[in-house]
């Protein structure tokens, strides 16, 4: 219980110290552009195919869920509403965040993990190149700007997918235009700032305990491994419980 | 892979993301792409109920702007509005607050007003006017509901025994009841009338059912239009002499209408009073006829008088005429 304890905290004041750190680098970012684009490339872009995927698909099993519910009582003109509205403030930033956290984060803590391991983390300390700045921050700094970029590909791409479920479906046989109509009618430019900024928040913290992580592990290539399954374990379990606060905050 | 092809990679991404983001926003904002293209005018109410950023401005329900923004101020809530620049808006128009549906989600609506009355200019402020909304309406229908629960039960008071003494539908039961026997026989009665009466029985019967009662009936029908019409001839003569005399033709007329046969008229009868009253009198030779029986008396003595002579006469008659024949003979 102690050492769980010992651990949790070591963890968030290492995670911390590593972000306290890594932005006081910041005045060197220019120096740092290009691995910047480096990760953008990688956290974004590659991640795009995924993302449109698994958002088509989470919109259009919402839409076809609450459709059946919905036909039932006649309430098909507001299936866009509600669609909308879950998938701008909840369920585009979380399952955009879980796939950063599957496919990035998880690469990032194996890369950062592995350099830790074979001690090239050491060579950049000697070589009085800071790994926070040198490793960290470009990550840090891609994900904050791609994040609010790559979830609202995902909110939107959801949408179109509950669209189409509603046009195609037989039982529930909604209009575009009456979808589309129903979701804007009840969404707020609010409703979609504060779904950005959620995935924001995500993308920070799944990055930051991913480095995290890599950064401290030690051993030999065996912890590599577990220090790529924590690191995805705990982004997903600190992606939900962060979504709960954050809602309540913005809420 | 070369940095340029990677760079251009997120270059693509980060513009595709952007535009993505731009045009979300916007079309929560107010559903146009175009920012801007109209004129603001404000409407102040005293509340805006669920009216938000971005909802519609109608015009007799077709869109012709949108709400900007919302805000307090002097305690009002003042929607600005923002209105194609194509629309006009007279500045008698007025705005409402309507409902778009059950659930929610307001726009604002105008109606026309009067062209005469000029337009609204940028920045003007537009009359408004509040409508009821659904807590309104559902506070009235609560009310309305205890009303009809009190007329509901003012009728089950007056029908119903609460208070013991038996309501308005167990007096009319204990009527019909006591009654029954009288009602069906009323009943019975109306029954056999009616019978009789399909039957022909009966005056009514006859009238109803014998054609020449009928028929009898429409001659007297025409014997009396017949009088009328004589007597409408009768009045409209009598009318005509009543004209007559008005004018003055005619003896009546005269006797009416001119004041010289009047005056004649008046004479004379004055003349025949002083003569009756003469003749009462006794005064001249039939007043003295009339009124003084010595006349009479001695009348009477000579008529006496012949009739003695006339007597004698009558015994010595046969002789007296041989005489008088012999006197004229000889």
């Amino acid at each position: 219980m102690k050492r769980i304890f010992h651990d949790t905290c070591d963890g968030i004041g290492s995670g911390v110290l590593l972000a306290y750190r890594a932005f006081a680098s910041l005045p060197t970012a220019p120096r740092i552009l290009k691995r910047v684009v480096e990760q953008a490339y990688l956290g974004s872009y590659t991640t795009l195919p995924i993302v449109v995927i698994l958002s088509f698909f989470i919109g259009a099993v919402l839409a076809l869920q609450t459709g059946i519910t919905m036909a039932g009582m006649s309430m098909q003109g507001y299936i866009g509403t509600i669609v909308g509205e879950s998938l701008t403030r909840e369920l585009g930033p979380v399952m955009v965040a879980i796939m950063l956290a599957g496919r990035v984060g998880s690469a990032i803590t194996a890369e950062l993990a592995s350099m830790k391991v074979y001690q090239e983390v050491d060579a950049l300390v000697t070589m009085n190149i800071p790994p926070e700045r040198f490793l960290v921050l470009p990550r840090l700094l891609a994900v904050l700007l791609f994040m609010p970029l790559l979830t609202m590909v995902g909110i939107v791409v959801g949408w179109l997918g509950g669209a189409v479920v509603c046009h195609y479906v037989q039982i529930i046989n909604i209009a575009p235009e009456i979808y589309f109509r129903s979701l804007q009618s009840f969404l707020t430019p609010t409703d979609l700032t504060h779904g950005l900024l959620k995935g924001e928040i995500f993308g920070f913290v799944i990055i930051l305990t991913a480095c995290n992580t890599g950064l401290r592990t030690t051993g030999g290539p065996r912890e590599i491994g577990a220090a790529v399954t924590r690191s995805v374990v705990l982004s997903l379990i600190l992606i939900l419980v962060l979504d709960y606060f954050i809602t309540k905050v913005l809420a | 892979m070369n940095n340029a092809q990677m760079s251009a990679r997120v270059g693509l991404f980060f513009l595709i993301g952007v535009a993505l983001l731009w045009i979300t926003y916007e079309a929560l904002n107010g559903g146009s792409l175009s920012h801007k293209k109209g004129y603001s005018v404000t409407a102040s109410f005293a509340t805006l109920k669920e009216l938000k950023p971005g909802d519609d401005v109608r015009q007799a329900g077709v869109k012709i702007g949108s709400v900007e923004s919302t805000r307090l101020a002097d305690r009002r809530a003042e929607a600005v509005l923002l209105i194609d620049e194509k629309s006009l808006i007279a500045k008698d128009a007025t705005a409402s607050i309507a409902m778009a549906g059950m659930l929610g989600g307001g726009y604002i609506s105008l109606d026309f007003g009067t062209p005469a009355a000029g337009t609204v200019e940028a920045g003007g402020q537009l009359r408004t006017k509040e409508s009821a909304d659904i807590n309104t309406l559902m506070a009235d229908l609560g009310d309305l509901t205890g009303d009809i629960k009190g007329a509901i039960s003012g009728i089950s008071k007056v029908t119903g025994s609460a208070n013991g003494e038996g309501g308005l539908f167990q007096k009319l039961d204990k009527l019909v009841t006591d009654n029954s026997a009288n009602l069906t026989q009323t009943v019975d009665n109306l029954q056999t009338i009616t019978t009789e009466i399909r039957s022909g029985k009966g005056t009514i019967g006859k009238l109803i059912n014998d054609p020449t009662a009928h028929d009898q009936l429409i001659a007297a029908l025409a014997e009396i239009r017949t009088a009328a019409g004589e007597a409408r001839t009768f009045v409209a003569d009598t009318s005509g002499i009543v004209a007559q005399v008005k004018s003055g033709k005619g003896a009546i007329g005269a006797l009416l209408y001119d004041d010289a046969t009047a005056e004649n008229l008046r004479l004379t009868v004055s003349n025949f009073r002083d003569l009756s009253t003469k003749l009462n009198s006794g005064q001249g030779t039939l007043g003295k006829l009339l009124s003084d029986d010595t006349l009479y008396k001695d009348a009477q003595g000579v008529i006496k008088k012949a009739d003695r002579a006339l007597d004698g006469m009558s015994d010595q008659g046969p002789i007296s005429a041989v005489g008088i024949a012999a006197n004229a003979l000889f």
